[in-house]
């Protein structure tokens, strides 16, 4: 690696912000080295999100400011950050799914002559040539909805490239990549770092972070908690310093007798063009993980069996008993729960307060048509003591919550329900060490009091870590099988990568 | 990005045409009378008539593709016909200038529009129904009860550039239809009304001057929609608060039928303008099947549907 400059790069001097009440950053000072890669890391909550925001010039600060080699930098919006050299790869899908590849790429800095006439062959072969510095096979004129998320993301990525940007700022860039694809996207990366381009890299992923990056800043409600050598400082250290205490060592794996009818037995199912053929089984107690790249047809399998689409062919068996399932209200009532991998979208309503939101399924798996209050209230207080959610009340609505606590929220809504299967879709995406660790805990809990649970994740250590036996698909099949010691990352990964098997 | 001629507009005169042939055989005269439909005067009759549609279809479609709604072109339409008809009739203006003051009567409409919308960030359903509200209101203040007669001080009717009033309105229509599919497909204009309508956020952070292409949108819609009722104060000969009533619906619809998705980012003015003649086509054929007069409003919000689940269905073979 190239001698890290001695110049002061980007700084961040006593930066201020709150939102109402909330104190989104109480005064954090902290630089990043011109041409490093310099990873931000906290859990959520922590300010991250907000610092970017300034960065990126959607957000003003309150007080505080930002320098760029020692001259002021004002960013007071997106446009102007974009052109100070400023380039964000955001966390969202921030893409226009009714535009092209090119039209993506260039949006809000179309290539125009004159009068704003869009010059498109000169905007194609730029996208030509950096779809190929990216080693992405796509049309430039394929329309992005037609892409798959990974893609999508890494159209994020074209689009900071194809401006020469000084600075490139990425938020979670990974969460919906696969590990080859991840790997491509840090060889960008190197690349771009290589070119004296600084990175300002936000992650929940620490293997991440010591791959790519020099050097992290920890954030830690909403303060600074700390700048290290990604060279001689260990993961745990970081760990600390984001958490603020030390985390319990992992549980190990506790080998499971299983007896009786299985709580959960699908056979041959079938629903083209997700996944086909897939047999499966669940025992009382037993936490089965699902491994799966993206694109496996992991979270249409979880959506067949919960009702929610209707398989081609197979059966569902749920405690022995042949199962119809029409609808997820017919799954739910029959004790079968689905965590959504979405919470945005798929997991909680959020114009409704954290009360309503976790006596809804229970609600409806009842049949109540009216609205018990009181006996309510005691239910939902009780579920956030039970599962230490941090809310205000139950009275607050839910994006007032951080993300881990939004999806424990989600998960406690249908523990309510006292279900026998409990399937979870990648139930920690997003979400901080501490409350992954915590929701793992409420798991294998669950699963110790007789919950069958079925795991899908495309986080290779948490299946490793939580589950008892994992099931590996590959582009809607089942490549196979293994259980407990027998699993580890590479016999997974070499399952979920190689070839197809013959036809089952 | 969409060519200038995509296919999707294709299959809007496909259904045009189909409708042409259909009505045209329905309505065939026995002996040797004269098609009622089939006729060089029909055809232009129903050009004239759909273009107050057309030209304010032009406007409603890049405001859908910008992702938003304007309820209010019914009202402006009548708002509009109305002023001129009261300078022009009442206050001795000359036509001309009549005219300008419609069309600022619109703009100013939209320009309402636009400030409630991106200034006050009301969404543009409730923003555009209190500006239909308010520009019928004015409509009936300026008028109190009256309606300004055009035709009679227009003595052989309005011949601008010497051509009569039944070519010019179907070529503004055409022209405006040419100029901003062109705007829309090939300007950066345009690819920012798409790129708002498909991620307003992403827009946003991508510097993409959100605002004030929204304001562009909004004054374009009053300004056509002010265009078509001075077309329809000359066309009609009259001005009047109470004309033009429930239009706003018909130009979505055409729109919606034209290809735009209400939920914004698709869409194409061409298609719009197309879907205004395919109801043109409609209104005018309906009343000469004997008994099917009390069947026209029922056949045209039947079509609304068929057309569009019909669309829904080849675009998903297509994929």
């Amino acid at each position: 690696m190239a001698a890290l400059s001695t110049m002061p790069g980007l700084e961040f001097i006593a930066v201020r912000k709150s939102f109402g009440a909330v104190k989104a950053l109480t005064g954090v000072t902290f630089a990043v080295r011109e041409g490093e890669a310099h990873a931000l890391v906290g859990e959520n909550g922590a300010g991250k999100s907000t610092l970017l925001k300034i960065l990126a010039g959607i957000v003003r600060p309150d007080a505080g400011e930002l320098r760029w080699n020692d001259a002021r930098l004002s960013l007071g919006s997106p446009r102007e950050a974009l052109e100070r050299g400023i380039g964000m790869v955001y966390q969202e899908m921030l893409s226009f799914p009714n535009l092209s590849v090119t039209g993506n790429i260039f949006a809000g800095r179309e290539l125009i002559g004159a009068g704003g006439r869009l010059r498109e062959r000169a905007m194609e072969s730029r996208t030509v040539a950096i779809l190929d510095e990216l080693h992405l096979n796509i049309a430039p004129s394929a329309t992005a909805e037609t892409l798959p998320a990974a893609h999508r993301q890494l159209l994020q990525v074209a689009r900071a490239l194809a401006f020469e940007c000084r600075i490139l700022v990425l938020d979670e860039p990974t969460t919906a990549l696969t590990d080859a694809e991840a790997d491509h996207l840090f060889a960008v990366l190197d690349r771009l770092k290589a070119r004296g381009v600084t990175l300002l890299y936000v992650s929940h992923r620490l293997p991440e972070v010591f791959r790519l990056c020099d050097r992290v800043t920890v954030l830690r409600d909403g303060g600074f908690a700390g700048t290290y050598d990604t060279k001689d400082v260990p993961p745990e250290r970081i760990v600390r310093a984001m958490v603020g205490r030390d985390l319990p060592p992992r549980a190990e794996h506790a080998a499971r007798a299983t007896q009786g009818a299985p709580a959960l037995a699908v056979k041959g199912l079938t629903r083209r063009p997700a996944f086909r053929h897939v047999s499966l089984t669940v025992a009382p107690g037993e936490i089965v993980g699902l491994f799966g790249l993206v694109g496996s047809g992991r979270s249409e399998l979880l959506e067949t069996i919960f009702g929610l689409r209707a398989p081609d062919t197979g059966t569902i068996h749920a405690g022995g008993r042949l199962l119809t399932l029409r609808s997820p209200r017919q799954a739910a009532r029959e004790g079968i729960a689905l965590v959504p991998e979405e919470r945005h979208r798929q997991g909680l309503f959020f114009n409704l307060s954290v009360h309503d939101n976790l006596v809804m399924p229970a609600r409806t798996v009842a049949g109540d048509i009216l609205i018990r209050g009181a006996q309510e209230r005691d239910a939902s207080r009780r579920l956030l003591s039970d599962w230490r959610i941090k809310a205000g009340s139950p009275r607050a609505m839910p994006d007032s919550l951080s993300g881990g606590n939004q999806q424990k929220v989600v998960l406690a809504k249908w523990l309510a329900t006292g279900p026998r299967i409990l399937m979870l879709d990648e139930p920690t995406k997003g979400v901080d060490v501490g409350a992954k660790f915590e929701i793992h805990e409420i798991i294998r809990r669950q699963a110790a009091q007789g919950l069958g649970c079925l795991v899908a994740s495309s986080d290779l250590p948490e299946v490793l870590a939580l589950c008892h036996r994992v099931v590996v698909m590959r582009e809607g099949r089942i490549q196979g099988e293994l259980r407990g010691e027998a699993a580890d990352e590479e016999s997974v990964m070499h399952l979920a990568t190689s070839e197809l098997k013959d036809a089952s | 990005m969409k060519g200038f001629w995509h296919i999707r507009e294709l299959s809007t005169v496909a259904i045009l045409v189909l409708e042409v042939i259909f009505f045209g055989w329905y309505l065939w005269p026995d002996g040797n009378r004269d098609h009622p439909f089939l006729n060089l005067e029909n055809a232009l009759l129903i050009l004239k008539y759909s273009s107050i549609y057309g030209i304010a279809a032009v406007g409603a479609a890049v405001v859908i593709i910008s992702g938003g709604i304007d309820l209010a072109p019914g009202s402006i339409i009548a708002l509009a016909s109305v002023v001129c008809g009261v300078l022009f009739v009442d206050a001795g203006w000359g036509l001309g200038p009549s005219m300008l003051a419609a069309l600022a009567a619109g703009l100013g409409a939209g320009g309402v529009s636009s400030l409630l919308i991106v200034a006050v960030k009301l969404p543009p359903f409730i923003a555009t129904l209190g500006v239909m509200g308010i520009t019928r209101g004015l409509a009936f203040i300026v008028t109190e009860g009256r309606y300004f007669d055009l035709s009679s001080k227009l003595a052989g009717g309005w011949r601008p550039l010497g051509l009569p009033a039944d070519w010019v309105a179907p070529l503004v229509m055409v022209g405006l239809a040419i100029v901003f599919q062109v705007l829309m497909t090939r300007f950066q204009w345009g690819r920012q009304i798409f790129s708002i309508g498909g991620n307003e956020t992403a827009a946003l952070f991508s510097g993409v001057a959100v605002g004030r292409i929204k304001t562009s949108v909004y004054l374009l819609s009053g300004l056509l929609a002010a265009a078509a009722g001075v077309v329809l104060a000359l066309v009609q000969g009259q001005g009047k608060a109470d004309l033009a009533t429930g239009y706003e619906l018909d130009i979505i619809a055409s729109a919606v039928v034209g290809g735009a998705s209400l939920s914004g980012g698709r869409g194409s003015v061409m298609g719009a303008v197309l879907g205004t003649l395919i109801f043109g086509v409609l209104r005018n054929a309906l009343p000469q099947i004997p008994g099917a007069t009390f069947y026209d409003r029922l056949i045209v919000g039947l079509a609304v549907i068929v057309i569009v689940v019909l669309d829904q269905v080849l675009l998903k073979r297509g994929e």
